[in-house]
């Protein structure tokens, strides 16, 4: 009996000792390969500094992709990340949409105009930040353009806002964006610039305003000439670093929300069935919108069928047809669309020859746009109800920003053979509706 | 202008009562064996085990028996480094038989009152699942009727009335975002019956051998008028209403045969395997009452495959008044690979056991028993949330039960 005993016993011990809780935890080993992380700075655009719903404010840029990977960085000999945060006083930063109503369906937004971070105006009427001077890694300024970090004055009070407020009022004038971000010292680095050197064109309607350089499309040997030289400064002591490909500027909400189909359908409506088609002007003049033509988001719609002084409606009537800025029509898309095809295959060029791993956005973005389910999630580039892109239809929401860190994540791992932790998307959120 | 279609993709629940939530504590002396025994022992519980068997027993008794079981699950994401638990939750599922007829009579008659199916589970709202599920309470209570003939001294038949109370209750988080930034969370609950029967036939050859023959019907729970409450922005309350729902929930049906005979003059040894029919889950339809673009009723595939279990058992008469036992087994998972969800994060199991008996007075006896089982860990990638990552799950599950025989 006592045998019998002993064997009951050790029997139920194993049982029990084999763990209340199923132990998990040594499974993964986290693992920096042959990167050093230690100093990891971001560098980029608007994308890398968390602009979204049309504008800077903290709670964006605190989810902006380069924090994320930070965090993550942590467990592998990542060392501090700071950004240029807005204070709390000023959360605000430059204002921003917000989804205040869905009327019927039809989202309402509306500017957030308190808590700004304006500390005034320039010359010319234009906003002005609270500046932050202190040491950051997060060196994203949205709006900044590959041939625009080339040269000085972006950094003065007329040029962008967003870098003015990063450098002291004695250099601002004279600081090129390159000279800032290579000055940094850093052993890892993300690049994400070129986007804008193509949507600053792209969001104007493929019209290039002569004042105005942020509307430009670059040609390929500019953005080559640029971008060799700007990763050379970057990697002067063999730094390692992570670069993405620019996303096809069709693939975002942007030019896929309002449609001509739509419009057609309102004109409809609007004339009591008399009218039903809408007009473009295009570089070839004049014509009837067809299912190729990508109206912008923020086409004003109510300029529609407004009398010129002719007495033609607007949009209307190839007289009076909806002008080029609002409008990527067929042509324009297919240029646009070459174009980045062209510039994404020099960045994979330039990484290879540096040893750069490579986000591949462009290839992600358009998944995106057929859509796909992540965790339970159906992510997609519907405006709003697809959970990646924020209420300006371009910027990412706080899931987009973790999606798109976990793809730096993966291209890191791979090039460098580490094993960085990835993050659990599902503890971001996507468009905030409102209760009412 | 801008038209939003709310194209949310809104996954059909899956209220399954699977393999998971399978955890046979009928008897505790089955447990305490790992489940084997229904050829072996005659008694109270065999209302469940073997309705054929419950002439034979030599007097009427009432029994009463609990277990508590702790169902401990763990998640990991594929590439990350977090482990996630669930919640520590104690699921007692509960086993009462009486057993009534003349003594020495070639009738007996019983009814059982027992849960076959039932767990919870608890993820918690924040884990890579939460669009899956966050949390599932499921029981199915069988009220069992039951009549018992001898036809010879060696072989007898048996079978009862199974009439079912299944209760559900399931959370998960939906995919739409507060003023706040919190997610939004569904709620499912209801409660609904069914109707099956359990058969069966035992033979022995004096104190040789015994056999056991056990079928156990398919119960379908249809559930109608479900409660489904929806937390969400009021903005989007008109595509979420609250409402109710109905939805069927099959429970499948168990082909058990079970052999058991003397080693030694103490010892006995008993063999027990298990055919769950689990492949009537092909396809599972919930229907919402109100409609939207978004509440849309669903179908969705869930191919189970059927299962095996194996197992073996070993009872010794210490004395009169005490018998020890210990059992272990293997049991294979239904589910593919890519079905498996948060609700059964299923895999083939192992199941080790130890259990005892004592003999009070000629009236009295009590059982204990405790299992362990470990579902292995498995790696998976669910086909409707492509949800990546690696599951391991203890079970342990200490039970009493106590008997009054006259």
């Amino acid at each position: 009996m006592k045998k019998n005993f002993k064997l009951y016993t050790a029997i139920l011990s194993i049982g029990v000792l084999t763990g209340c809780a199923p132990d998990m935890d040594g499974d993964f080993q986290a693992e920096k390969g042959t990167a050093d992380f230690s100093t990891y700075i971001a560098v980029g655009n608007s994308l890398t500094a968390g602009y979204a719903d049309g504008g800077l404010y903290l709670e964006g840029q605190q989810v902006a992709f380069p924090n994320l990977i930070a965090e993550q960085l942590a467990s592998v000999g990542g060392g501090e990340f700071t950004s240029p945060f807005f204070s709390s006083e000023q959360e605000n930063g430059s204002g921003y949409l917000q989804l205040i109503a869905l009327d019927q369906g039809n989202p309402v937004t509306e500017p957030v105009t308190d808590k700004l971070a304006l500390r005034g105006q320039n010359d010319q009427g234009g906003p002005l930040y609270t500046k932050h001077l202190e040491p950051i890694q997060n060196l994203g300024v949205p709006g900044m353009r590959l041939d625009l970090a080339m040269v000085p004055g972006v950094g003065s009070t007329l040029g962008n806002p967003f870098f003015e407020r990063l450098l002291p009022d004695e250099v601002a004038s004279a600081t090129r964006y390159i000279d800032f971000a290579a000055g940094h010292d850093h052993t890892f680095f993300s690049f994400w610039l070129g986007n804008n050197d193509v949507l600053g064109y792209a969001t104007n309607g493929a019209v290039s305003r002569p004042d105005d350089p942020t509307t430009r499309l670059i040609s390929v040997p500019e953005f080559e000439g640029a971008y060799r030289t700007f990763i050379e400064a970057l990697t002067v002591k063999s730094q390692k670093g992570v670069v993405a490909t620019i996303p096809d500027v069709t693939a975002v909400p942007f030019f896929n929300t309002v449609t001509t189909a739509l419009l057609n359908a309102a004109v409809e409506e609007a004339s009591g069935g008399q009218a039903n088609t809408v007009y473009i002007a295009t570089k070839t003049g004049a014509r009837e919108a067809s299912t190729d033509d990508l109206f912008i988001l923020t086409f004003p719609s109510d300029l529609l069928a407004q009398p010129n002084q002719q007495g033609i409606p607007y949009g209307l009537h190839p007289a009076n047809p909806i002008e080029d800025h609002y409008v990527l029509d067929s042509d324009e898309v297919k240029e646009v669309a070459a174009r980045v095809k062209q510039l994404n295959a020099k960045i994979m060029e330039i990484a290879e020859e540096n040893d750069l791993a490579v986000a591949d956005v462009y290839a992600f973005l358009n998944k995106v746009k057929t859509g796909y389910v992540y965790n339970g999630i159906a992510i997609s580039s519907a405006y709003i109800t697809g959970n990646a892109f924020s209420l300006d239809g371009i910027h990412l929401t706080p899931i987009g920003n973790a999606i798109v860190a976990n793809l730096f994540i993966d291209a890191i791992n791979k090039q460098y053979k580490a094993d960085v932790p990835k993050i659990d998307i599902t503890s971001y959120r996507g468009i905030k509706y409102p209760n009412n | 202008m801008k038209q939003l279609l709310l194209s949310l993709f809104l996954l059909s629940p899956a209220l399954i009562w699977a393999q998971g939530s399978q955890v046979n504590t009928q008897s505790q002396k089955a447990v305490g064996m790992a489940g084997a025994g229904s050829a072996l022992f005659i008694d109270e519980s065999s209302i469940v085990y073997n309705p054929g068997a419950l002439v034979k027993m030599d007097h009427n008794a009432v029994q009463i028996g609990g277990s508590a079981i702790m169902y401990r699950s763990a998640f990991r994401e594929a590439g990350s480094a977090d482990v996630h638990h669930t919640k520590f939750q104690i699921s007692p599922p509960f086993g009462a038989y009486a057993v009534f007829g003349p003594k020495g009579s070639w009738w007996k008659a019983g009814i059982g009152v027992y849960t076959p199916f039932g767990g919870a589970v608890d993820w918690g709202r924040d884990w890579p699942g939460r669009y899956s599920l966050t949390h599932l309470s499921m029981r199915a209570i069988y009220i069992q009727p039951t009549l018992s003939f001898k036809i010879t001294d060696e072989f007898s038949v048996g079978g009862g009335f199974v009439y079912n109370i299944g209760l559900v209750d399931l959370g998960r988080a939906l995919p739409v975002f507060h003023p706040d930034g919190t997610a939004g969370q569904a709620t499912l609950k209801g409660t609904g019956t069914g109707m099956g029967y359990n058969i069966g036939v035992h033979y022995n050859l004096a104190d040789q051998f015994s056999l056991s023959l056990n079928y156990r019907s398919q119960v379908t729970t249809t559930l109608e008028g479900g409660d489904a409450s929806f937390d969400v922005p009021s903005a989007l309350a008109s595509s979420f209403p609250n409402g109710k729902f109905d939805a069927e929930l099959p429970l499948p049906a168990s082909f058990n045969i079970g052999l058991a005979f003397p080693i030694s003059e103490r010892v006995d040894l008993a063999l027990d395997g298990s055919f769950i029919g689990y492949s009537i889950y092909k396809e599972l339809a919930f229907d919402y009452h109100t409609n939207t673009p978004v509440l849309e009723d669903t179908r969705s595939i869930k191919k189970y495959e059927n299962a095996f279990s194996g197992k073996a058992g070993i009872n010794y008469e210490v004395n009169d008044k005490l018998d020890l036992r210990v059992g272990a087994g293997y049991v294979y998972t239904p589910v593919p690979a890519k079905y498996v969800y948060p609700e059964t994060p299923d895999n083939n199991r192992m199941m080790a056991a130890g259990g005892l008996t004592y003999r009070f007075s000629p009236n009295w006896s009590m059982s204990a028993a405790y299992v362990f089982q470990k579902i292995l860990k498995r790696t998976t990638t669910n086909a409707e949330t492509q949800l990546r990552g690696s599951y391991e799950t203890n079970i342990h599950a200490p039970g009493l039960s106590v008997s009054y025989a006259w």
